[in-house]
C-alpha cells in the first residue's frame, strides 16, 4: 500500500498527488499540519524524517523522502509503460534530469517567496522573487521553442515527463509570490495543456482547464 | 490618465501564434488588461479583463470554444458581443440581455493581433508590415516603452527588422520584432534574436531610474438598470438585418438566415425569439435556432399558415433573399436551466425551432439531455441536418395519429427522475396533452418548461376594472375592450410586448394586491395560483382593483 | 508581509477592535511583530499573561478572545462583539490558520458570504455542478446589535463538513458583525439542533493587502484538530487566487460599478452598511 505524508498546500506535495494521479495509483494521505501546527518538525515526523520536510512516501515499509526522488520511484515502480520517467533515450532521460533540478530551484526562489507572502516564514522574499523571476523567463523561453518545433513538454518526445510535473506547481502557484505570469505567455500556454492531460487533479490556487 | 492618443493608438497586443485554441491570453495596453481569446470560429475576442459581476480577471477564467466562462461564477460570456448568456446560480431565468462585458476591438494582420483602447476595426490604422514577415519572439522588458525604442533603434538600427513596441504601463513594454523575409531556417534566426533581446532587455533593465507608477486601470460604470436586479428592458424592432439565404427546410416550413448590415449581432440565450416586422405590416415572432457556437448569424423557421393573418405567407412569399427586414433585439421568456441531470426536449412539428437551440447548447456543453422529434411525415420533420448533427440524443416520431402520440409522450415523459426538466414546445393540443401527462405522473410545474405560439384559448375583455400602480402613484380606469397595456400606455407607462396574445411572457407584471383574471398560456398554474404576476396584454381583474408593482 | 503607506483612517474603522495575532503564537515572555493598518505592532504578554500591544509609540488597548488578540488604533468598545455558542462545554474551538492574500479587507469578507462561487471554486467540497442554484434567501440589518444577517440560506454540498461523507443539503446563516469580519452558521453533521460556527477575522495589513485568520466552533467528537484545519486550510486556499484576481482590489461601493444578481442580496447590503458607516478603509466610496 501507498501512503503518502502530505500537507494540501505544499506545492511539493501536490507533485506526487499529480503522479498519483496520472498513474491512477490508489493510495492513502496522512494529512501532517505544516501551517499552522508545525507538525513536520515534530518528534514523531522527524522519526520519519529527520529533515522534517514534506512529503514522504511509504510503498509498504520502503519510505522515501523529496519529491523528485519519489517522482523519479514512482515513475520507475508503477508506470509500466515507462513514459513518465527515465525510460526514454539518453537525450530524453539528461533532459528530465536537468529540467528536475530546474524544479528545485523554483522550489527555493518562488516557493520560498511564497513561504514568506502567504504563510510568514522569515525569508529574503525579495531576493527569492527576483531568482524566481528570472527562471521564470528561462522556462517561458525554453517552451517558446518547444511550441515553435512542434514540441509540448519541457522533454523532447510526445508524452510528458516527470520534469513537467516536478516545474507544474510553483509556476502554476507564482502568483502566491506576487509574480505575474502575463509576460509568460508560452508557460500560461503549457499550463493548459497540462492540465488536459487524462488524470490531472488540482490543489487550491490551480483551477481546472476544462475540456 | 490616459490621453486619446494613448487610447486611439493600435497596439500589437500579440502574436497570433499565442491565441492557441481554448486558451485566454493576458494582454495589456497602457495599463488597461485585456483578455484575449480565440473561439473556435477563428474570431480574436479582446476584452477588459474582468468580469462585470465581481471583478474577476478573465484570464483565469476558460475559453470553451464558443463562450468564455468566468471561474468565480461560472458565468458565460458570448464570443464577439461579450453578452451574458447564463448565470448558474439563477438557472431558471433569462440574464439581462445588456449584461456585457467591455469589448476593444481587434484585429489579426501580419502575424500578429492588435488592439486599441478606443475606436472600430473599419477605422483601425496598423503600419505598414511585410506581408509575409517572420515575427520574432516577443520579449517583456519592465522598462518604459519611449526608452525601449530609442534602444532598439540605437542596438539594431531599422534595416533589418521592423520593430515594435507594446506599451504594457508606463514603465513596462514588450518588444516586437517582425524580419522582413522568412529565412530558409527560421529557427537559429529566431534563436539568435531571442539571445540578443534578453541581452538588451537585462542591461536596459540594469539601468538607475527612479520607479515608474504604474496607470491606474479606467473602472467604467455599469448601466445604471444593471446596478439594481436586472429586469429586462422594452426592446423595439431597432435592428436591421438582410435575409442572406431562404431555403426550404421541411414541407411548408422555410429557413431564413438573418445576418447584420455591419458589425456583429446582440448575445442571445438559448430559447430567445425576436420580433420580425413585416413589409405588410404585421409583427410575428420566431424563435432562434441557433447554438452557442453559431453568431454570425440567427436562422428562425417559418411555416406556411395559410388560415393565419397573413404574417407567414408573406415571408414565404415577398421576402427574399437580400431583402432587409426590421427585427428587435432578442428576448428570452423561456429560459433554459443547465442544472439538470437529464433534461428531455419534446417538440411537435415547428415547435421543434427553440428547443434546437437549447439542445445544441447543451450538446455543445456536454449535458445530458434527450431529444424527441414529432412530424407528420419526414417530409414534415423542420432542420433535419441540423437534428444530424446532435446524433443519437435524437428519437424522432413520424406519423403517428392523436392516439398514438398520447401513448408515446406516455412513456417518453414517465415519471420524473431526480433533477430531470421537461422542455416541451408544438401545437397547442400537443403542447396540452404533454404537459397533462407529466402533470399526472407528478411532474412538478417548476420542472415542466413549455412555450406556446400562440393563445387559442376562448378570451374576455369585457369587464371594466380600476388598476393602481404602486411605484408610479398613479391609479385608472381600465375600460371593457382594452388591456392593461393599453390603459397604461395611455399615461405615458411603457410596457414591453410582443405576442400581444398573453403567449410569450414579455409583457410580465408584478402584482402586489388584488385577483386576477388570467387568460394567457404563459404562466404555469402555480404561478397562476401565486397570483403575483400577469400577463399585461390579455389579463385583467376578477373583481374590483389591481395594485401593479410599476 | 511589507507595511504598506499610513493613511487616515476614518472613525468607524478607526475606534473598532482588529485582530492582530494568533494568541497561542505569543508565549509568554516572547514579542512579535506583527503589521496593522500599514504600522508595525509589538504583540507581548505581561507576567499575568495578558495580551500587550505597542505601536505608533505607545501602549495600545488589547483583548484576547476566540483565541486571538486584538487591538484597536482608536477608541474601541469595551469588548468585542458576541459569539453566542462559543463557550458550549462540548465544541471543539480551532483556530484554523492564517493566510496572508493581497486583497481588500472588504473583498474578503464579502467572499465569504457568497454562496454562488460554491461549485466553481470549492468543486466537490462545499458545491458541485449541476447543483448552482442559490435559492431565495432573506438578508436584513439587525438595528440592535447592528450587524448584516441573512437567514434561510441552502445549498446543496457534496462535503459541507469535515465530518460529513455525503451530499446534503445545507442551511446557512451569515452575521457581519464588524466591518471586517464574518461569521457563518451552519448544518452540523452530528446534532440537529445547533450549528457549526466558522469565522473569518480578517487582519487588515494595508489596504489591499490582508491576513485572513479562521476560526471553527465545531460540534463534533470525531475529527482531529488537524482534518478541520486541513478542510479549512483548503477552503481557505481555493479562495485566495479568486480574492487575488480580483479587480479593483478595493471593494467599490458604487451601486454601478459592477452587477449584482439576487444571489447577491448579502453582498448588496453588506455595501450598503459599510456605506452608512462612513467606511472608508479598503474600500472605493460611492461617489
Amino acid at each position: 500500500m501507498l501512503t503518502l505524508y502530505d500537507y494540501e498546500l505544499s506545492g511539493s506535495c501536490y507533485k506526487v498527488r499529480l503522479m498519483l494521479g496520472f498513474l491512477g495509483l490508489p493510495h492513502e494521505t496522512r494529512h501532517v499540519d505544516f501551517h499552522p501546527g508545525r507538525e513536520h518538525k515534530s518528534d514523531a515526523f522527524l522519526a520519519i524524517n529527520p529533515l522534517g520536510q514534506l512529503p514522504v512516501l511509504d510503498d509498504d515499509g520502503y519510505v522515501l523522502r523529496d519529491a523528485n526522488a519519489i517522482l523519479t520511484y514512482l515513475a520507475s515502480a508503477h508506470d509500466p509503460g515507462g513514459r513518465w520517467g527515465f525510460g526514454g533515450d539518453a537525450a530524453r532521460n539528461g533532459r528530465i534530469a536537468e529540467w528536475l533540478g530546474f524544479a528545485s530551484d523554483l522550489t527555493g526562489t518562488i516557493g520560498a517567496a511564497r513561504l514568506h507572502d502567504a504563510f510568514f516564514h522569515d525569508i529574503d522574499a525579495d531576493a527569492a522573487r527576483a531568482g524566481g523571476k528570472r527562471l521564470l523567463r528561462i522556462l517561458d523561453e525554453h517552451l517558446w521553442f518547444q511550441e515553435r518545433q512542434g514540441a509540448a513538454w519541457l522533454a523532447p518526445g510526445d508524452h510528458p515527463s516527470i520534469a513537467d510535473i516536478a516545474c507544474f506547481p510553483y509556476t502554476a502557484l507564482a502568483q502566491d509570490a506576487d509574480l505575474d505570469l502575463a509576460d509568460c505567455p508560452a508557460i500560461r500556454r503549457w499550463h493548459d495543456r497540462f492540465k488536459r492531460v487524462p488524470g490531472f487533479t488540482v490543489m487550491p490556487g490551480v483551477f481546472p482547464a476544462r475540456e | 490618465m490616459l490621453n486619446d492618443e494613448q487610447r486611439r493608438a493600435w497596439q500589437p497586443v500579440a502574436s497570433s501564434t499565442d491565441l492557441v485554441a481554448r486558451h485566454v491570453f493576458a494582454g495589456a495596453i497602457w495599463g488597461q488588461e485585456l483578455a484575449l481569446w480565440r473561439a473556435d470560429d477563428g474570431h480574436v475576442n479582446a476584452w477588459e479583463n474582468r468580469c462585470l459581476h465581481r471583478g474577476v480577471r478573465l484570464t483565469i477564467g476558460v475559453n470553451l470554444g464558443s463562450e468564455l466562462m468566468c471561474q468565480y461564477h461560472g458565468w458565460r460570456y458570448a464570443n464577439r458581443t461579450a453578452g451574458c448568456t447564463y448565470i448558474p446560480a439563477h438557472p431558471a431565468d433569462a440574464p439581462a440581455r445588456t449584461i456585457c462585458n467591455r469589448v476593444y476591438p481587434a484585429v489579426e494582420r501580419h502575424g500578429l493581433v492588435w488592439a486599441a483602447l478606443e475606436g472600430t476595426v473599419e477605422g483601425a490604422a496598423l503600419p505598414e508590415l511585410p506581408m509575409d514577415g517572420l515575427v520574432l519572439r516577443p520579449v517583456p522588458v519592465d522598462v518604459p516603452p519611449a526608452e525601449v525604442e530609442a534602444a532598439l533603434a540605437a542596438e539594431f538600427g531599422r534595416d533589418r527588422v521592423r520593430w515594435l513596441v507594446q506599451p504594457v504601463d508606463a514603465g513596462r513594454s514588450i518588444i516586437r520584432g517582425v524580419l522582413a523575409e522568412q529565412p530558409a531556417e527560421p529557427l537559429p534566426v529566431l534563436r539568435r534574436w531571442s539571445a540578443r533581446l534578453g541581452r538588451l532587455r537585462d542591461r536596459l533593465e540594469a539601468l538607475p531610474r527612479p520607479p515608474v507608477a504604474p496607470i491606474p486601470p479606467e473602472l467604467h460604470r455599469v448601466d445604471p438598470a444593471l446596478a439594481g436586479l436586472p429586469e429586462p428592458g422594452p426592446a423595439g424592432t431597432s435592428l436591421r438585418l438582410r435575409v442572406a439565404r431562404k431555403w426550404p427546410v421541411a414541407e411548408d416550413v422555410t429557413a431564413f438566415r438573418l445576418a447584420p448590415l455591419a458589425g456583429e449581432l446582440p448575445a442571445f440565450q438559448p430559447g430567445a425569439h425576436i420580433d420580425v416586422a413585416l413589409p405588410n405590416g404585421l409583427t410575428r415572432q420566431y424563435s432562434l435556432t441557433n447554438g452557442p457556437d453559431d453568431t454570425a448569424a440567427w436562422v428562425i423557421g417559418v411555416k406556411r399558415e395559410p388560415a393565419g393573418l397573413g404574417g407567414s405567407t408573406c415571408l414565404h412569399d415577398a421576402v427574399r433573399e437580400g431583402d432587409v427586414l426590421a427585427v428587435s433585439p432578442p428576448r428570452n421568456n423561456f429560459p433554459l436551466r443547465r442544472d439538470g441531470l437529464l433534461t428531455l426536449f419534446i417538440a411537435g412539428g415547428i415547435g421543434l425551432t427553440p428547443l434546437l437551440a437549447m439542445a445544441r447548447t447543451l450538446h455543445l456543453a456536454r449535458l445530458p439531455y434527450h431529444f424527441h422529434a414529432f412530424a407528420r411525415s419526414v417530409a414534415h420533420l423542420p432542420f433535419v441536418d441540423v437534428l444530424d448533427g446532435l446524433g443519437d440524443a435524437v428519437e424522432r416520431h413520424i406519423g403517428l395519429d392523436p392516439a398514438a402520440t398520447t401513448a408515446k409522450l406516455e412513456a417518453i415523459i414517465g415519471t420524473q427522475g431526480e433533477k430531470h426538466e421537461l422542455y416541451v414546445c408544438g401545437p397547442t393540443p400537443f403542447l396540452d396533452a404533454a404537459r397533462a401527462i407529466a402533470a399526472a405522473k407528478g411532474w412538478p410545474d417548476t420542472a415542466v418548461h413549455f412555450e406556446y405560439f400562440k393563445n387559442e384559448r376562448p378570451r374576455d375583455a369585457s369587464n371594466a376594472f380600476e388598476v393602481a400602480l404602486a411605484r408610479s402613484a398613479l391609479t385608472l380606469d381600465v375600460a371593457p375592450g382594452q388591456s392593461i397595456v393599453e390603459a397604461v400606455a395611455a399615461h405615458g407607462i411603457h410596457i414591453p410586448t410582443s405576442c400581444a396574445q398573453g403567449a410569450c411572457g414579455t409583457c410580465r407584471v408584478g402584482v402586489i394586491e388584488g385577483a386576477i383574471d388570467h387568460q394567457d398560456v404563459h404562466l404555469t398554474p402555480s404561478e397562476k395560483a401565486r397570483g403575483d404576476c400577469l400577463m399585461a396584454c390579455v389579463s385583467r381583474a376578477a373583481a374590483g382593483r389591481l395594485v401593479l408593482d410599476l | 508581509m511589507s507595511s504598506t503607506e499610513k493613511v487616515e483612517l476614518d472613525p468607524a474603522i478607526r475606534d473598532a477592535w482588529h485582530v492582530c495575532a494568533v494568541a497561542a503564537d505569543i508565549a509568554p515572555g516572547a514579542t512579535a511583530m506583527h503589521c496593522l493598518f500599514g504600522q508595525r505592532l509589538e504583540v507581548a504578554r505581561d507576567a499575568a499573561g495578558r495580551p500587550v500591544v505597542r505601536g505608533d509609540g505607545r501602549v495600545l488597548p488589547a483583548l484576547e478572545r476566540y483565541g486571538f488578540i486584538w487591538t484597536s488604533p482608536g477608541t474601541p468598545p469595551e469588548d468585542l462583539f458576541p459569539l453566542p455558542g462559543y463557550d458550549e462545554p462540548d465544541r471543539k474551538n480551532v483556530v484554523t490558520g492564517s493566510v496572508g492574500i493581497r486583497v481588500s479587507a472588504p473583498r474578503a469578507v464579502e467572499n465569504f458570504l457568497d454562496m454562488g462561487h460554491f461549485p466553481f471554486v470549492h468543486t466537490g467540497i462545499l458545491g458541485e455542478e449541476p447543483h448552482t442554484e442559490v435559492k431565495e434567501y432573506a438578508v436584513a440589518i439587525d438595528p440592535v446589535a447592528d450587524e448584516v444577517v441573512a437567514t434561510e440560506c441552502q445549498f446543496y454540498q457534496p462535503r459541507a463538513a469535515v465530518g460529513s461523507s455525503g451530499g446534503a443539503k445545507t442551511e446557512y446563516v451569515y452575521r457581519v458583525p464588524h466591518p471586517f469580519c464574518a461569521i457563518l452558521y451552519k448544518t452540523s453533521p452530528f446534532d440537529a439542533v445547533r450549528m457549526d460556527i466558522v469565522a473569518l477575522f480578517v487582519q487588515p495589513v494595508g489596504e489591499e493587502e490582508i491576513i485572513g485568520h479562521t476560526m471553527m466552533s465545531i460540534i463534533d467528537d470525531r475529527s482531529t484538530a488537524t482534518e478541520v484545519r486541513h478542510f479549512q486550510l483548503t477552503i481557505f486556499g481555493q479562495d485566495k487566487p479568486i480574492l487575488e484576481n480580483q479587480r479593483p482590489r478595493k471593494l467599490p461601493l458604487d451601486p454601478r460599478a459592477e452587477t449584482p444578481i439576487r444571489a447577491d442580496k448579502s453582498s448588496i447590503m453588506y455595501r450598503r452598511w459599510l456605506t452608512s458607516k462612513g467606511v472608508a478603509y479598503g474600500v472605493i466610496p460611492a461617489p
